[in-house]
């Protein structure tokens, strides 16, 4: 099994997204195809799948072993999907149906499920407890953190036997221990002779697959080699910079501030703890929060970050405990930043009419906004558009400069650079962290990212659950 | 940052009951149970707050009502014990003599207040009275009217959702064509003609002309065609429009293009997913449709001559009847109120995700 792509070519309206002449998906073989957003890298693999937005037209070939497709017709690979083509969906979460139980929807994707029903949900069950998951197949998808349900995912995905797997951005807002666990599945997929095309802004994932790595910038491809190589002694000037966008690597910025210990006490609490269903996720946490603190909450997804940051925001009551604002987080000085920036706005209302009515409402000094955009480099015309219609980074900007706007004492950050790409998480950091410092207001970060808050923190309250059964273990 | 500032805390969570059962906050999901115990106990929870919300409704909606017919009875012209004593001797027995002995024997000339307490009082023992006109029990009276208007009802409904659903799911297939367009000038036709026009054209086309179908009475399986259909065109066209909109919607959502490259059929896909998901939206629509169902239910029924309680409102409102006309006009509304508890039912057995998020006050 080994899939050939020869010159293919998808367009928008006569522009150009995906030009690339050959990629060569070797069976056993990882290739892993890294970019920015917009290089058309995601594009590609839905190209070679059939399953390209009906407005994008495509021009190419494909040669499956010894079938070929042409790539212009949609239809004639949909009897492959799930038998020979599968396809590994970006954002588990949203792919799984919230109404069925996960059990359910890997056994319908087993082949011969319509006759055997009972087989099918066998055979589904086996599959997920050898990911870890066994006891879940009656769990509905809201009840999985986002590493179960990219193994859900997984699992639904290959059921049905497919030698060729697509990966598309599989580890997005995932932690380091699911990415792990991901890379390993992925990497048991190849070891079968399985062909696997991986779709990724994560150069951590890229290096674990190893095999060959494809640089795509503006449609094309702009170096290729094996991983290591690749990775590590980059040629081209692109993949530098690429490279360079890791946290891990940025260059130490100074802050203007430091974190001032007499700075007066916005957030205090007292040994809370909290749990869900009778069940505890964290206990007798005790930690303070000052004026200009830089503080990251770390942890693995399903430690408790976003609950303790709930707590902390009093957005949930703790079970036992206490959490004290000073009377000055009152009136909006207390800011949050949510993870996915599309759904803190509303989505059918121009972004501008949003802010307009911010402005109305609390005032702050005239200019402000236009102060704001122009320090985010964002220009006036966005804030015609929708939030579906700007990019992920520019629309997190855009969340940033509406919660600067109320001159908040304290912005609480819940993971928002974990669904943009590393040269966009570079830029939003950058412009979170300025804007933090030049108001001299305190920022806690959640992530799960540690290089990520090293980078951007003083000091580090990292959640960490027992250790025993690391996800996608056996 | 400078390194050496750097100040490391080591929280460690409580030890799970089992690495595996980790509930994850990565979803943003709120609190979450392992799909067991703890979720059909919040699913209990969920259903008692349902029936008691409810409950309350029913209650209020009941007070409501009755003051309000007792109020609009009060206000109309005309002597009431002159039409009741017409009502039940004819109009030629009317004297002067007979009205006044209706207005003694039915304590009419007490003040209204006294008339509006006591019938309060009545409804707490759940005693509906008597009917002024047929002097039988209002429960009795009232037995068949409910039976019909709810036959009526749900073969309406059946229809609107049969028809309406399937123009819909077909339309979604590809918006913007023939059929769509099609549904579009069906939900402005259905909604512009009123319900007593389309009965009198569905009963000249049908009765009158072929002699298809029975124009009035409740006898035959054949006779409740006619009225169903006239409720079930005005519900069909929106309900068309939501599903169309609905399907399309859902169609273009991450989990069904999953599901088509996991290697479904398309009828797998639509049947397991789509419609599977579109049920949520339509299911919480019949909710909206079943007050529209009402309006309709009056006019039809008095079209067709369906002994419903439509039927039975009407005629008592001519003949004075309060208490009938109360239990009649309470026994719609609370039919409204049914129709909404088995719908937010439904919607909860549909529908596994949490719908309430705790705040700290």
């Amino acid at each position: 099994m080994s899939v050939h792509v020869e010159e293919l070519v998808v367009t928008s309206a006569g522009r150009p997204l995906v030009d690339v002449a050959d990629v060569g998906l070797p069976p056993g073989r990882a290739v892993t195809i890294v970019g920015e957003s917009g290089s058309g890298k995601s594009l590609l693999a839905h190209a070679v799948m059939g399953t390209l937005a009906p407005e994008l037209e495509a021009r190419g070939r494909l040669r499956l072993d010894d079938t070929g497709y042409d790539v212009a017709e949609r239809g004639n690979r949909r009897h492959l999907w799930g038998r020979r083509m599968a396809l590994l969906p970006q954002e588990p979460v949203l792919a799984l149906d919230p109404t069925m139980r996960v059990g359910e929807q890997v056994a319908e994707g087993a082949p011969g499920f319509r006759s055997d029903r009972r087989g099918g949900r066998r055979r589904a069950a086996e599959l997920l407890a050898a990911l870890g998951l066994g006891g879940w197949a009656r769990a509905h998808p809201h009840t999985l953190s986002g590493g179960m349900a990219q193994r859900v995912a997984f699992a639904a995905a290959t059921i049905g036997g497919a030698g060729v797997l697509i990966a598309d951005e599989p580890s997005k807002g995932l932690d380091d221990a699911a990415r792990d666990a991901l890379a390993a599945l992925l990497r048991r997929h190849l070891e079968g002779g399985g062909v696997l095309l991986t779709i990724t802004h994560d150069l951590d994932l890229a290096r674990r697959l190893g095999g060959d790595v494809l640089v795509m910038r503006d449609a094309g491809v702009v170096e290729r080699g094996p991983a290591e190589e690749v990775l590590d002694r980059p040629a081209h000037p692109y993949t530098r910079r690429l490279l360079a966008a890791e946290p891990g690597r940025w260059t130490a910025r100074p802050r203007s501030g430091g974190s001032p210990g007499g700075a007066p006490v916005l957030v205090s609490a007292d040994g809370v703890g909290k749990g869900f269903d009778g069940r505890s996720v964290f206990a007798d946490v005790s930690l303070t929060i000052r004026g200009g603190d830089r503080l990251a909450l770390t942890g693995p997804s399903g430690s408790g970050k976003t609950t303790l940051g709930g707590v902390l925001l009093r957005l949930l009551a703790p079970d036992s405990g206490s959490v004290r604002h000073a009377p000055e987080l009152a009136r909006g000085r207390l800011q949050k930043l949510y993870q996915d920036p599309a759904v803190a706005f509303p989505a059918r209302v121009p972004i501008g009419t949003g802010l307009r009515d911010l402005l109305h409402r609390h005032r702050p000094e005239p200019g402000r906004l236009e102060d704001l955009m122009t320090a985010m480099r964002l220009g006036e015309p966005l804030l015609r558009r929708r939030p579906g219609q700007v990019s992920g980074g520019e629309l997190q900007r855009l969340a940033i400069i509406r919660a600067m706007l109320l001159d908040p004492l304290l912005l609480f950050a819940d993971e928002p650079t974990s669904r943009l790409d590393l040269a966009t998480q570079q830029e939003t950091i950058g412009c979170l962290t300025d804007q933090v410092d030049r108001a001299g207001c305190g920022l806690v970060l959640v992530t799960h990212d540690r290089a990520l808050a090293r980078a951007v923190c003083d000091r580090e309250v990292s959640l960490t659950p027992e250790p025993a059964g690391v996800p996608g273990s056996r | 940052m400078a390194a050496g500032r750097a100040e490391l805390v080591l929280v460690t969570s409580v030890p799970l009951r089992a690495a595996a059962r980790q509930v994850g906050s990565a979803g943003g999901a709120g609190p979450a149970g392992d799909g067991a115990r703890p979720g059909r106990l919040a699913r209990r929870a969920a259903i008692r707050r349902v029936l008691a919300q409810r409950c309350v409704q029913a209650v209020s909606v009941t007070v409501l009502v009755s003051t309000a017919c007792f109020a609009v009875v009060q206000t109309l012209p005309g002597d009431v014990a002159m039409r009741i004593a017409a009502g039940r001797y004819g109009y030629d027995g009317v004297t002067a003599a007979t009205a006044d002995a209706v207005r003694a024997e039915l304590g009419l000339d007490a003040p209204a207040w006294q008339q509006l307490l006591r019938w309060w009082a009545d409804l707490l023992r759940l005693d509906l009275g008597t009917s002024l006109v047929t002097g039988r029990d209002v429960g009795a009276e009232l037995a068949l009217p409910v039976a019909s208007s709810l036959q009526l009802a749900a073969v309406a409904l059946l229809l609107a959702v049969v028809v309406g659903g399937a123009v819909g799911t077909a339309a979604a297939r590809r918006p913007g064509g023939l059929l769509d367009r099609l549904t579009t000038v069906w939900v402005a036709g259905a909604r512009a003609l009123p319900p007593f026009l389309l009965g009198l054209l569905l009963i000249v086309v049908f009765s009158v002309h072929l002699g298809w179908l029975p124009a009035v009475g409740h006898g035959s399986a054949s006779s409740v065609v006619l009225p169903a259909a006239t409720l079930a065109v005005g519900l069909s066209g929106l309900f068309a429009r939501v599903t169309r909109d609905t399907v399309a919607q859902i169609g273009g959502s991450a989990f069904v293009a999953f599901a088509e490259t996991k290697g479904l059929r398309r009828r797998a896909v639509l049947v397991r997913h789509v419609l599977r998901n579109a049920g949520l939206t339509l299911v919480a629509y019949l909710g909206v449709q079943a007050v529209l169902l009402v309006e309709g239910v009056v006019v039809v029924e008095s079209l067709f001559a369906w002994p419903g309680l439509g039927h039975a409102l009407v005629h008592a409102i001519f003949w004075r009847d309060v208490p009938v006309l109360q239990a009649a006009a309470v026994a719609l509304a609370l039919l409204v109120v049914l129709v909404n508890t088995v719908v937010d039912l439904a919607g909860l057995a549909l529908d596994p995700r949490p719908r309430r998020r705790e705040v700290v006050p």
